[in-house]
């Protein structure tokens, strides 16, 4: 490198910048800092993403969003559904050097089920939202049976979460003796290392790691998990711009970047740009209480208004595909009734608005300009669409808070916003499904949709709930209550020495990667 | 007569330039500014555009004489409403004085004292995200400025003898304040009503950048600009083309306010 | 001296009065809460209203009011809402990584642009005079965000002279730390010059047509004399006050250079907290912000009897 001063750069090879020239530690942008280090607490996206580095729970995801033992070897489901009994696995040990037993499992379930401690997923399981664990018990120290209230297919399901940090089991030694948050000790393959706010984080590899499977796979949260790199830093970097500079000069060896930057950057010999489809849908959210918004053949003449192709290609260029179902397209739901959706039609568009009777009233589409997600751009070309066949459409851009504190009020007539990622089809549509007057942010509300979602809640029959997956995704095709457009897309760039990487739902999972030199 | 000055001369035309560029771009540009063309995204300058086209395909050359319309009528609005209100509370203020006026400018160095960037975050985020959004915001945070300056423009004239002389006429106090003491705010205010159209153009890429700026797709070269730059690397005219629009203008009106100080600060007549 | 700085600190006293209640009723008028931006887009509710009540948000504004401006009279600015530390330390750090950047970039832009404005002053309208002013005006005219990205993928990208992201604090590594200030604090140097040229021209043509100079240059002064011995040091003083207007100016605005550099400064704090709507901080930031506005041009005013021998501090 041609440094301006040698010492400098000697120095700077000592310092931050310096991934690169040790073997075995990479550094990764991120665009923003973890909220804390307390897993499922005070968190996010990103701050979830970091906590499962460390941390493990009972069950995880794997790469198909199904919830499959994790920490726990077997899981057994009583006849009646209504207990669980989760084998441990043998020889799992925590950072400290600890043994993983029961008592642990037991320890931290009483911790979140403390109100005390915030964590995000307590209401999940106490019967507020419907699910209630009525005992958790360990009648061994590899045994943990937990009783719940009556019957609920998506118990597992909500034990994995990734926004309830896999119900992970810490070490007790997690938390000060004055019972305040310390930090994470847990079972993951990678080690706490340091947190400096606002500028980086960094983790290292937990030598005494238990992988759940062997042979060098990675599944989702499961599969092999050995963690092969020494440390690994994560650096926040806000600026797009900033974020390709610094792969491009290799100060960076990973990072997500813009999808308008993938084809450029796919023609350094040094880096990689690695695309995979995720469980976030991009929407234009309908207020169907609206005056104008009202009228369904109106909804249904936007529908078949909108090009996808090219709206998709807006944000993702030629990377991305439509999908105008509620069901994720990697979904094992997304079958053939699920590709059949909304059909752009200008002809059609036009003669639906005559029918609707409409007369050339404004409507506003609400967007924000966050620069990883396709909200405006998408609204851009979607506004374009609607002009080209008489909608009076324009956009109103907003900052993200005063965007999303919109959408809890259910004050807006249409909107262009990302469903964060759900897995299972029932809390993908439980997700904007419900009564309007309790929730003003459920953009779809339809008590007879909202019985077979109960349904669906409930039933764990393969076929039964396909069969409602289908009828649900026809009965939003129809009454348009939202628009759903396209799947997000996780597009990461990363120097070509680093190997074995692969993104999986917007988690840049740092086991089974490799550095070569 | 003289030759103008040469700043006048530079600065004049290339401020008529810019007015021209942006009366005609209400009558007739080369494409329709907000048409998006798939087709032709991120197009190099070519005999069919001109200036090439954006990440939606739009035409550079017809957003930049659009934008120009848009960044000088959001950039005069502003100046005119700062000046306009600095200039009322500056005359009341130092007119009144006592207490009432150290009121007025204790709300005033508050004002000053506030980060432009929260007020119009703030303000945008009350009154709506759009150009008005903006003009009210950044007038409201650049008025305090012109206060500050018509205030010390009237406490320093008031005890002078032309303005004894008119009261002891019999004139009102309002009316010498007006046919006295204004006229004499003119020269400074020019200086800072010039600086401050480049500051409103400046600011309003600066915003748009942080993510607060005028709601696009309307172009404005300031959007523009912030716009352009993740395509630094593919697209370079993106972002050079408004750059060079918005320093060719700050540069134009600097001049000329360079120029029209001169010939308007009483107290340089005839120095030269 | 010392009564005029006292008074004038009192007279500060209702200034930042009015900042605080003003931040504080404005931030509340923003859409958008931390509650529910924390829970996105799953948020019920009743989850929504329990971290409200958590973070105390549930109470009335006039009492959220009192129970921040009584801490604050205790010096207790709060804690962060996102990051859940303390507000005071979080902004003391971060301001002194700003003014580090703030403080050098203006005085090298000073340096540089106060002799060259008295230049251009003193040979007005002639094409060196013309070419200063037209080199000043490009550069305050290149929004900051821009010519920071292109010196980044100049000296960064193309000569690979200094580093492209990150920062290191300087007293963790001198020399590191200050090659990953060198670019942002060079962003700014260019801009500043470019303001503080033009008002330092400005000022030295003021001075230059009063009647003294025409005295001094009557008395058959050197016109070099005549520049130096009158004009120039006549004319720092109003330029003195406007670079204390720039620093303190800066100090709010230097968000943009920040996010380019990914330097975490006080600027990016404050507008990241805006965006997620962190109360606390933001109102710590503004706070502080405006009483650095008020200190700055205190220490100023103070200073200004040693550059303009015609003003003494009464």
């Amino acid at each position: 490198m041609k440094y301006l001063f040698a010492p400098a750069a000697a120095l700077i090879a000592t310092a931050a910048f310096a991934a690169p020239a040790m073997a075995q530690s990479i550094t990764v942008a991120v665009a923003a800092d973890i909220r804390s280090n307390n897993p499922g607490v005070n968190r996010d996206d990103n701050t979830d993403d970091f906590a499962l580095q460390l941390v493990e729970g009972l069950v995880g995801y794997n790469e198909g969003g199904v919830a499959t033992p994790l920490l726990a070897e077997k899981v057994d489901l009583s006849a009646d559904g209504k207990t669980y009994t989760f084998t441990l696995r043998q020889g799992v040990k925590f950072h400290n050097g600890a043994d993983l037993s029961s008592a642990d499992v037991l320890w931290n379930w009483t911790r979140y089920m403390d109100a005390k401690t915030d964590w995000r997923c307590t209401s999940e399981f106490d019967g507020r939202s419907g699910l209630k664990v009525e005992s958790v018990t360990a009648p061994d120290a590899r045994t943990v049976v937990m009783q719940i209230e009556k019957p609920n297919a998506l118990f597992l399901d909500t034990l994995a979460r990734t926004d309830c940090a896999m119900t992970a089991i810490l070490h007790k030694d997690s938390v000060k003796a004055d019972g305040s948050w310390d930090k994470p000790i847990g079972t993951g393959p990678y080690k706490f290392g340091e947190w400096k706010r606002g500028e980086y984080f960094t983790m290292t590899a937990f030598d005494g790691y238990k992988s759940p499977k062997e042979g060098g796979k990675a599944d989702g949260y499961v599969g092999s998990k050995r963690p092969l790199l020494k440390d690994v830093k994560f650096l926040i970097v806000k600026d797009p711009a900033t974020v390709k500079a610094g792969l491009v000069s290799g100060a960076l060896d990973m990072s997500e970047i813009l999808p308008s930057d993938a084809v450029e950057l796919r023609k350094n010999p040094k880096l990689a740009v690695a695309v995979e489809p995720n469980a976030v849908r991009h929407v234009f959210l309908i207020q169907v209480k609206d005056a104008v918004m009202g009228n369904q053949k109106l909804r249904q003449a936007i529908a078949a208004a909108l090009d996808m192709d090219e709206i998709v290609a807006a944000f993702y260029n030629d990377l991305g595909k439509p999908n105008t179902s509620p069901i994720y397209s990697g979904s094992s739901y997304f079958g053939e009734v699920e590709k059949k959706g909304h059909v752009y039609d200008a002809a059609r568009a036009k003669k639906l608005l005559q029918e609707a009777g409409y007369k050339g009233e404004k409507i506003v589409i609400l967007a924000n300009k966050r620069p990883v997600v396709p909200s405006f751009p998408a609204a851009v070309v979607a506004q374009q669409m609607l002009q080209a066949v008489g909608v009076n459409a324009e956009i109103e851009v907003l900052d993200w808070a005063t965007q999303l504190d919109r959408f809890n009020k259910g004050n807006y007539q249409m909107q262009s916003f990302s469903f964060s990622a759900r897995f299972d089809p029932a809390i993908a549509f439980e997700q904007f499904s419900g009564p309007k007057d309790k929730q003003p942010r459920k953009t779809w509300d339809n008590p007879e949709a909202q019985k077979q979602i109960d349904k669906l809640y409930v039933t764990s029959d393969r076929a039964e709930r396909q069969k409602l997956v289908d009828e649900l995704h026809k009965r939003v095709i129809d009454e348009v209550p939202m628009i759903f457009a396209f799947n997000g897309l996780d597009i990461i760039a990363h120097a070509k020495r680093v190997q074995g990487f692969k993104p999986w739902q917007s988690k840049l999972r740092m086991w089974e990667v490799t550095l070569a030199n | 007569m003289r030759l103008p000055a040469p700043n006048a001369l530079v600065g004049g035309t290339l401020i008529g330039f810019l007015a021209i560029v942006a009366s005609v771009s209400a009558l007739w540009t080369p494409y329709d500014p907000l048409r998006l063309s798939f087709r032709a995204k991120l197009a190099a300058p070519s005999a069919m555009h001109w200036l090439g086209t954006d990440e939606f395909g739009r035409d550079v050359l017809s957003r930049l004489m659009a934008g120009a319309a848009t960044s000088v009528w959001i950039s005069l609005l502003t100046v005119a409403l700062a000046v306009s209100l600095g200039t009322v509370i500056g005359l009341f203020s130092g007119y009144v004085r006592g207490w009432v006026d150290r009121t007025i400018m204790a709300f005033n160095d508050a004002l000053l004292a506030f980060p432009g960037i929260l007020l119009a975050l703030g303000l945008l985020a009350v009154v709506g995200a759009n150009k008005y959004g903006i003009i009210l915001a950044l007038g409201i945070a650049y008025a305090p400025s012109v206060a500050r300056i018509v205030r010390g423009t009237v406490l320093s004239l008031r005890e002078r003898e032309f303005i004894s002389a008119s009261r002891v006429m019999g004139n009102s106090e309002a009316f010498t304040m007006l046919r006295h003491i204004l006229p004499n705010c003119i020269a400074p205010l020019t200086v800072l009503a010039t600086s401050m159209f480049g500051w409103v153009l400046l600011a309003e890429s600066s915003l748009s950048f942080l993510g607060l700026g005028v709601p696009p797709p309307a172009p404005t070269w300031g959007n523009m600009l912030a716009g352009s730059r993740p395509y630094i690397g593919q697209a370079v005219w993106l972002g050079i083309f408004p750059g060079l629009c918005i320093s060719l203008t700050l540069l134009g009106i600097n001049l000329l306010g360079d120029a029209l100080r001169d010939k308007l600060d009483p107290r340089m007549r005839g120095a030269r | 001296m010392l009564r005029f700085a006292l008074t004038r600190i009192l007279m500060s006293v209702p200034t930042l009065l009015i900042v605080s209640v003003a931040v504080f009723g404005l931030i509340r008028l923003i859409p958008g809460d931390p509650a529910s931006l924390m829970l996105g887009d799953l948020a019920t509710p009743a989850s929504i209203a329990d971290l409200q009540a958590r973070l105390g948000l549930d109470q009335s504004v006039p009492v959220q009011f009192g129970i921040w401006f009584g801490n604050l009279l205790k010096g207790d600015l709060g804690q962060s809402i996102n990051s859940q530390q303390a507000v005071l330390p979080l902004i003391l750090q971060r301001f002194w990584i700003s003014a580090q950047i703030v403080l050098v970039a203006v005085a090298l832009a000073s340096l540089v642009a106060v002799p060259a404005g008295v230049l251009a002053a003193w040979k007005q309208d002639t094409s060196l005079d013309l070419s200063l002013v037209a080199v000043a005006t490009l550069l305050l005219s290149i929004p900051t965000f821009w010519l920071g990205l292109l010196l980044l993928l100049f000296f960064g990208l193309k000569l690979e002279w200094l580093p492209v992201v990150g920062y290191v604090s300087i007293a963790e590594n001198p020399l590191a730390g200050i090659l990953y200030l060198v670019m942002p604090i060079m962003t700014l140097f260019l801009h500043e010059i470019g303001v503080i040229l033009r008002m330092a021209r400005a000022s030295t043509l003021e001075v230059l047509r009063l009647d003294y100079i025409t005295h001094a240059r009557a008395k058959g002064l050197t016109e070099s004399a005549v520049l130096w011995n009158h004009a120039f040091k006549n004319a720092f003083g109003p330029t003195w006050t406007l670079i204390g207007l720039v620093l303190g100016n800066l100090l709010g605005g230097i968000a943009v250079v920040e996010t380019v550099f990914t330097i975490p400064g006080l600027g990016r704090l404050l507008v990241d907290s805006i965006f997620a709507r962190d109360y606390p901080v933001i109102q710590g930031c503004m706070l502080f912000v405006a009483f650095t506005y008020v200190l700055v041009n205190l220490v100023i005013d103070l200073c200004y009897p040693i550059f303009d021998p015609r003003v003494t501090a009464q």
